[in-house]
């Protein structure tokens, strides 16, 4: 398990420094997080995060409802 | 004149299909097999710029026109419908192999259609056809999902027919091609639109997807919403509206696919998710725009075939779909898992896998026009689509709390099918120029940059980190998600009641008081005079609070009523006396 982690961690230290040359290389299409390194790092994570607690928000305050929901006696058809 | 080049494909289908229950059940899915075969034959030799053209009344009807975007969705959907065949080997229920074969030849046929009407009658055919593959579970979920299913597809066939006829009588022509705006148009963009699931019109797809068979949700998931992409991409292409709806609802899939707890629901909101980049590749309508809808959907249809196989197998196995009943399969049905990885890597953009190189030419599309929103949103649904099913799907399903399921045996066709899906995947991932050739336009996009691996690869990881920090508090709730079908599913519970059980009662009193009263005229009847006196002493009795006398017999005898002759003349002689009276007095 520690090596797996080990792996991993690496794995996000060498995709970010990759990007800060790259950022320093070339500074590709016009956007204002083009020349941020590890843009895509930060937005994956956030984005991650953001996404599992708006999804459980919505979920918990308004959409999700028992099985039963839409019937609760089927003898009625 | 028919020939090789433009021989409609749906007439190998629809033969096919009438063909097939007569053959022996044991040669039934060879022969599936052999007729897919034989389409894909024909489809080698149709050529772009042929059409076949019929008269009919005052119009032209193209019932066939080839050209490289019909070309795409052809070879794809003939891919299709045979790997589909492989994996549904096993079956020997022949409506599911007939309705199969319908399916795939109407989807067949709108792509081919060159004109409104011909275009319109394979719509229909693909709503009808299609339903049987939901019913064919023979559950009574499936058998209510499918029929709210077909009623939506005929509300959205209706809704086509009536902007076909509209198009027909304003324009004066059928022909199946850009639209300019107009009433008409609209109409056929909502039917478009229903068909491609797009937010609010998506209630159908994950409340009839998951209700299918192990089979033939496999073939739901690749034809009916890509069908309507194509049919956006050759009417709608550039319209603004579409590049935004797409992207919203890229995103909207993947959070309502967060809170779904059966696996093949949550692979349904994928489909929206995913169609949602076509969507907006069809919106942005640049040549790079529509290669990307193109290509994303054929590695879609692939891709997500898989993974609906993948889940498939587990349903056939375990009996079980939902998370909150699976989990700790890893050591019985690790095949299957390998397998289902390669769809999720596919469907998530990991590079080598096909979804990274169609997914990508879509976002490019967008960053070529600085729609740098729709670029932020595209990517976020990819986070979400590597989130659940990447990791949340099938961490719950073969990891998690182990359940000690007993898997059964699997059917080696399943298998083939999925390998053989697997590898295409791989394969657009590995050389994406397979690709890339069959697309409507020459593709100058190289997916293989080093910012782009690396952007993507950054994206990855830190979602999977990310999901690592939370995934021990996560865990599958056994609820369902409202969504826009609750619209038409909770009022029917009032219109049931307005139309159906309230008149029901209505009709039961009116029968009751009529009944009443029929049985008020013969006591009545039978005895009026005896009736009479009784009302009287009863209202006697009640006023005065005297005991009540005996009650009058039932029937009538004229002795008993007769009027004592004395009280006749009595009444005679008062008259005599009267009628005197009056001549005095005047």
């Amino acid at each position: 398990m520690r090596r797996w982690m080990a792996v991993f961690i690496s794995l996000l230290v060498i995709f970010v420094l990759l990007d800060l040359f790259l950022v320093i290389g070339e500074g590709h299409d016009g956007f204002p997080w083009s020349h941020i390194a590890g843009f895509f790092a930060l937005f994956g994570f956030i984005g991650c995060l953001a996404l599992i607690g708006i999804a459980k928000l919505l979920g918990h305050y308004w959409l999700e409802r028992g099985e039963d929901y839409y019937h609760k006696n089927d003898d009625n058809e | 004149m028919m020939t090789m080049s433009n021989f409609p494909l749906a007439i190998i289908f629809v033969l096919g299909a009438m063909l097939l229950p007569v053959l022996p059940r044991r040669a039934r899915s060879w022969a599936y097999l052999v007729v897919v075969a034989i389409a894909f034959v024909f489809l080698l030799h149709l050529e772009a710029g042929a059409t076949l053209t019929f008269p009919f009344l005052n119009y032209e009807l193209v019932v066939c026109r080839v050209d490289r975007l019909s070309l795409a969705f052809g070879y794809v959907f003939v891919i299709m419908g045979f790997l589909g065949g492989v994996y549904g080997f096993h079956v020997k229920d022949t409506l599911q192999q007939v309705v199969a074969l319908l399916y795939v030849g109407s989807s067949l046929g709108v792509v081919f259609a060159g004109d409104l009407f011909t275009l319109l009658v394979f719509w229909e055919i693909m709503a009808v056809s299609s339903v049987f593959l939901i019913w064919a579970r023979r559950t009574p979920q499936s058998r209510r999902a499918g029929f709210r299913y077909l009623l939506v597809h005929a509300f959205g066939g209706s809704v086509l027919m009536a902007g076909v006829i509209w198009h027909m009588v304003s324009t004066g022509s059928i022909l199946f091609n850009h639209f300019e705006g107009g009433i008409a148009s609209y109409l056929i963009l909502f039917s478009f639109a229903l068909n491609a699931a797009v937010p609010p019109l998506n209630g159908w797809l994950p409340d009839a997807y998951p209700e299918g068979t192990v089979t033939g949700s496999v073939f739901l998931s690749a034809f009916t919403t890509k069908v309507a992409v194509y049919a956006l991409a050759r009417g709608f292409a550039g319209l603004e509206l579409l590049m935004w709806a797409g992207a919203i609802m890229a995103v909207y899939g993947v959070v309502f696919a967060f809170l779904a707890n059966d696996g093949r629901r949550l692979l349904a909101y994928h489909i929206i998710s995913q169609v949602g980049y076509m969507v907006a590749g069809v919106g942005i309508g640049t040549k790079m725009g529509i290669n990307g809808a193109t290509a994303h959907a054929f590695a879609h249809i692939l891709y997500k075939g898989l993974l609906f196989m993948g889940m498939g197998t587990v349903l056939y196995a375990t009996g079980r779909s939902k998370l909150t009943e699976l989990g700790g399969l890893v050591r019985s049905m690790w095949p299957v898992l390998i397998l289902f990885m390669v769809g999720a890597f596919s469907i998530s953009g990991v590079p080598l896998f096909s979804g990274f190189v169609s997914k990508s030419m879509v976002i490019y599309a967008a960053e070529l026009e600085h729609q740098g929103i729709v670029v932020l949103l595209l990517n976020l649904a990819s986070i979400g689509t590597f989130l659940s099913i990447g990791l949340k799907l099938p961490y719950f399903t073969w990891f998690g709390t182990d359940r000690n399921l007993k898997p059964e045996p699997v059917p080696p066709g399943m298998y083939v099918g999925m390998a053989l899906t697997s590898a295409i995947c791989i394969a657009i991932g590995v050389y994406p120029a397979l690709l890339y050739n069959l697309l409507p336009f020459a593709v100058h996009y190289q997916p293989y940059t080093a910012s782009h691996v690396i952007g993507t690869m950054q994206l990855l990881i830190f979602t999977g980190l990310a999901f690592w920090l939370v995934m021990k508090k996560l865990h599958a709730e056994a609820t369902i998600t409202l969504d826009t079908d609750w619209v038409y599913r909770r009022p029917s519970r009032l219109a049931y009641r307005v139309f159906s059980v309230e008149p029901a009662r209505l009709f039961g009193k009116v029968e009751e008081l009529s009944l009443r009263l029929a049985q008020f005229a013969v006591r009545l009847g039978a005895n009026p005079p005896g009736y009479l006196i009784d009302t009287i002493r009863t209202a006697r009795c009640a006023f005065f609070g005297t005991k009540k006398p005996a009650p009058e017999p039932d029937t009538f005898s004229p002795d008993r009523y007769r009027i004592p002759l004395g009280i006749m003349v009595l009444v005679v002689l008062l008259f005599l006396i009267i009628l005197l009276a009056w001549d005095i007095i005047t």
